[in-house]
């Protein structure tokens, strides 16, 4: 796989954690889930967010395709 | 005396060197990058202090969003017509330009200043992410009167994040640049994550029927609390628009504008201030009035968002104290001649950490903030009026670089006797700069064109 595509994969997974950070307390806010789930989802999202943000910001841009 | 002013100078011409000329047009940035700064510069630690405060002082919900809503957009506005288009124009920092136009001397000066100051902000960084580790290791954190460090636990907690933070500023800024721009966006998650999740516990309906009702009654119900003077739209108003005096009306942010293609990118700040000044600030009234009005941040980001929060203030507390130590390191620099920048960081740190162990630069760091911009603000006065007015009246430009002065007597007696008479104004602290802002602008003008009469 190229850094490219890592990067672009990694940056829109990393969105994605960010957006779930974000869900976790509107569904308790909701009335969805419970305190105990909203903690544990916003921790773990918080995690993914931390690690694919991360191997994005070190891994280096190759620059466009050729052609 | 004269040639140790010299030598001091000359070292801090060398240290600021690769900044000497006006930035090439080939380097200029894009708006969005100017957008992305800011969004990441203005979600601090201080935040979790600064919207908590507005709650214990009593603001009532209208004037809070009101006061919030006008003051950073004279921020804004600040930034847009008065820093960006100097730098634009000059596509120097504040550094270069007011050494043509105060002298070395009195930019030495300058420098100390704003040293001193970032270590004390430094400190208020390092004490709201103690009240995290506080939390953890059942610390109490002082009370909202306390000056003087209340218990040896508070000391050990702050001294150890203190030199915590130094040793990873002595270690490598790039890195940890890097790992803060990775942090940012989630910090400001962590604001609008734990204010949602305080709804709840204030009494907001799901379907939201009354949140302006709790807002009004249960979070900025316009009680003052014990011992807190109390607050209106016009201190909210004020202290949202000085929040970033010096580098707006103070012209720091020069350095930061020198890259921009157009002074237009002065609106590019409020990607940083409704963000940052306005719904992080929100945020953390929230989250202070769902803890029984406890001004506790690492309290406050726990029971809003568990163990995630507390990392985050301890995360927002390291991210932005670090850069602060850093630039504070950098000022101090020009004062120690040929020392290493692993070693006046170290002092900075050093400092900075022992500043921290006092709790009263967090728990009064509205009025810190008051002061610091006021401090730097004649200087932004001073080079407004070098600027603009002085073409304008045919007053001569750049006296003190064309003469060789070291210090310019003017500008020198312009910042400090404004600082003078805003210190015995009889008006509340966050009013006295706008009026210090005139008098300064004034005052240099009249003094310059006096002295070029003679």
């Amino acid at each position: 796989m190229s850094s490219r595509l890592f990067r672009r994969i990694s940056g829109g997974l990393a969105l994605v954690s960010l957006a779930l950070c974000l869900a976790a307390p509107v569904a308790y806010f909701l009335r969805r889930i419970s305190e105990g789930s909203y903690r544990k989802a916003f921790l773990l999202a918080s995690i993914a967010w931390f690690v694919l943000a991360t191997a994005r910001a070190l891994t280096p841009d190759d620059g466009p395709p050729p052609g | 005396m004269a040639e140790r002013v010299a030598r001091l100078t000359a070292a801090m011409d060398r240290l600021y060197e690769f900044d000497r000329e006006p930035v090439a047009l080939d380097k200029l940035q894009s708006g969005g990058k100017f957008a992305g700064l800011f969004a990441g510069e203005h979600v601090a630690a201080t935040e979790f202090v600064i919207g908590a405060f507005f709650v214990l002082h009593g603001v009532g919900a209208r004037d809070l969003l009101l006061g919030l809503l006008l003051g950073n957009l004279l921020a804004v506005l600040s930034w847009t017509f008065i820093c960006a288009p100097i730098a634009v124009r000059t596509r120097l920092t504040l550094y270069w330009y007011l050494r043509k136009i105060a002298g070395p001397g009195v930019t030495l000066i300058y420098n100390v200043a704003n040293a001193f100051l970032y270590c004390i902000l430094a400190g208020a960084m390092i004490s709201v992410s103690a009240t995290a580790v506080g939390l953890v290791a059942g610390i109490r954190v002082p009370g909202l009167g306390a000056v003087w460090p209340t218990s040896l636990g508070w000391v050990l907690v702050t001294a150890a994040l203190g030199a915590a933070f130094t040793a990873m500023a002595v270690l490598g800024f790039s890195k940890l640049s890097r790992f803060a721009e990775v942090a940012s966006p989630w910090i400001f998650v962590v604001f609008i994550a734990g204010a949602v999740a305080m709804l709840p516990r204030l009494g907001v309906s799901p379907g939201l029927e009354n949140l302006w009702a709790v807002a009004r009654v249960k979070v900025w119900n316009g009680v003052a609390a014990a011992g807190q003077e109390k607050f209106g739209l016009a201190h909210v108003l004020f202290f949202a628009w000085f929040c970033n005096l010096a580098m707006h009306v103070g012209l720091s942010d020069m350095a930061l504008f020198r890259y921009a293609k157009k002074w237009t990118y002065g609106l590019y700040s409020a990607f940083g201030m409704y963000p940052g000044h306005m719904l992080a600030w929100i945020a953390s009234g929230i989250m202070v009035a769902a803890v029984g009005r406890e001004m506790h941040p690492g309290l406050m980001a726990f029971e809003a968002a568990g163990i995630a929060g507390v990392a985050g203030v301890l995360l927002a507390g390291w991210t932005t104290a670090n850069p602060t130590l850093y630039r504070a390191g950098l000022a101090l620099q020009t004062i120690t001649p040929n020392w290493p920048r692993w070693k006046i960081t170290l002092i900075a740190g050093g400092a900075t950490t022992v500043l921290a162990c006092f709790p009263v630069f967090f728990l009064k760091l509205l009025d810190y903030v008051a002061i610091y911009g006021l401090v730097l603000m004649p200087i932004g006065a001073i080079v407004f009026a070098e600027h603009w007015i002085f073409p304008l009246l045919k007053i001569e430009q750049y006296q003190a670089e064309k003469r060789g002065w070291t210090f310019n007597g003017a500008a020198l007696g312009v910042w400090l006797g404004t600082l003078g008479i805003c210190a015995i104004l009889p008006i509340h602290l966050y009013f006295r700069w706008l009026p210090g802002w005139v008098l300064a602008l004034v005052a240099y003008t009249g003094l310059m064109a006096w002295k070029g009469e003679r």
